[in-house]
């Protein structure tokens, strides 16, 4: 497994947990790989794999049993939903419509495009 | 066996300095190496890192200064020695000739050295890279001397352990699964571990720290996440580069011009700058920078147009 060599990697484990955690494969209530595990499975120092941990236990996301390990929270999935929600606009909006003003597309010709994507269009017109 | 995190010692050097003639190597340099870690040690060529390692580890003198280790003077000290190991790079000739030990010898001989050792630990290395123990030293290909040193470190089950240039020789195949090994190795005992390296990127994850050396001075130490957060590229029209710049009152460390196209490198976090350009509207890319990146902002002096003289290796 390899990793993207720009963003932050403890930034990287984390998204990586949370979008595990969004598609089931880390069912809330059960168990979520360990440090070690991580610094083995992507060949990072444990200490970023543990930063990664850190901070989805301080968003609530996991939480820790004594003497067992990481465990998914309940609520986690809905959690991670709503805040993804949240930055969906500055994430992916607002560099859209950056992209599109710079094209020199309008406001209206955005709004088709995302309708048309949202309808499961293809994109082969996009010259 | 496994090192006690409980009776686990640092390594202190402060004030060091080592002059080799007339040339000043290291200018007093203060570190400290935790227990328990992963450091890379980043440098140019002539930067003085295997210098200053052969100072942590008492086989080379310093002019000024001290290294202790657990508070102890390194400097003839068994006690501290026994806990220390240096797997220098292994060269096929010696001085006076080919190095005709036989890579069995060679490891012998650091059986003795370090009370550590562990046998068994070097056998399965052994195995696992393939090394024939009767080969002699000048016969093996680059990559397997660089395997012997990584035995060498590895078995030494030293609580510091530390690797100059372990992966030069190496296939990229055998770099990530040396890394593999050093992680794995570094969990089950906890020990530290020092590893010098020209190839940055690969291992800048594998790092807990770096420790970057720039003409004889510790430039920056802290984890590596934290440096590069500090750096960012920003890319635009000249005229926006430079009124983000004055804006936030820093200069490029780098720049490259393509017509009025601008690339910068700043040391400003990615978020202050983009911050920054949303707020003055200023049309900008802003991205993060590699290890690699950020070591060459800070360590690469050398501009083609104004050469200076190069230093030896």
């Amino acid at each position: 497994m390899t990793l993207n060599d720009q963003a932050s990697i403890y930034l990287q484990i984390a998204r990586m947990l949370e979008d595990g955690v969004l598609r089931g494969i880390y069912p809330e209530e059960e168990q979520a790989p360990s440090t070690n595990e991580l610094a083995r499975a992507y060949s990072i120092n444990p200490a970023t794999a543990a930063k990664g941990i850190n901070l989805l236990v301080d968003k609530g996301v996991l939480y820790k049993k004594r003497g067992i390990g990481m465990f998914v929270a309940a609520g986690a999935a809905g959690a991670i939903r709503a805040e993804r929600r949240e930055a969906f606009y500055e994430k992916y909006v607002t560099a859209l419509v950056r992209e599109g003003r710079s094209l020199g597309l309008t406001a209206g010709e955005m709004a088709e495009m995302v309708a048309r994507a949202a309808k499961g269009g293809t994109h082969h017109d996009h010259e | 066996m496994t090192t006690n995190e409980q009776n686990a010692k640092s390594l202190v050097a402060k004030g060091v300095c080592k002059a080799y003639g007339k040339k000043q190597v290291l200018q007093n340099l203060d570190l400290t190496l935790e227990p328990g870690r992963i450091y890379g040690l980043i440098g140019r060529n002539g930067a003085g890192k295997t210098t200053l390692l052969g100072i942590l580890t008492a086989q080379n003198t310093l002019d000024a200064g001290s290294v202790s280790y657990g508070g102890a003077p390194v400097w003839e000290n068994p006690a501290a020695l026994a806990d220390i190991c240096f797997s220098r790079e292994l060269s096929p000739n010696l001085l006076m000739g080919q190095n005709t030990l036989k890579v069995r010898d060679y490891l012998r001989a650091a059986r003795v050295y370090y009370p550590h050792w562990d046998e068994a630990y070097a056998k399965r290395l052994i195995d696992e890279f393939g090394l024939d123990p009767k080969a002699k030293i000048y016969k093996l290909s680059k990559g397997m001397l660089s395997m012997v040193t990584i035995v060498l470190a590895l078995a030494s089950r030293a609580p510091l352990t530390i690797l100059d240039e372990p992966v030069a020789g190496l296939d990229v195949v055998a770099r990530e699964r040396f890394y593999q090994l050093l992680l794995e190795d570094q969990m089950a005992t906890g020990r530290s571990f020092v590893v010098s390296t020209h190839i940055i990127e690969e291992a800048a994850a594998v790092f807990e720290e770096v420790v970057l050396l720039d003409e004889g001075h510790i430039i920056e130490k802290c984890p590596t996440d934290e440096l590069i957060s500090q750096f960012c590229c920003v890319s635009g029209h000249e005229d926006a580069i430079n009124a983000l710049c004055q804006k936030l009152g820093v200069a490029p460390l780098e720049a490259q011009a393509l017509g009025r196209q601008k690339a910068v490198t700043l040391r400003v976090s990615g978020e202050r700058a983009g911050q920054a350009a949303v707020e003055q509207g200023l049309d900008l890319d802003v991205s993060p920078l590699s290890l690699q990146k950020v070591f060459v902002a800070l360590c690469g002096h050398e501009h083609p147009a104004q050469a200076p003289e190069r230093k030896g290796a």
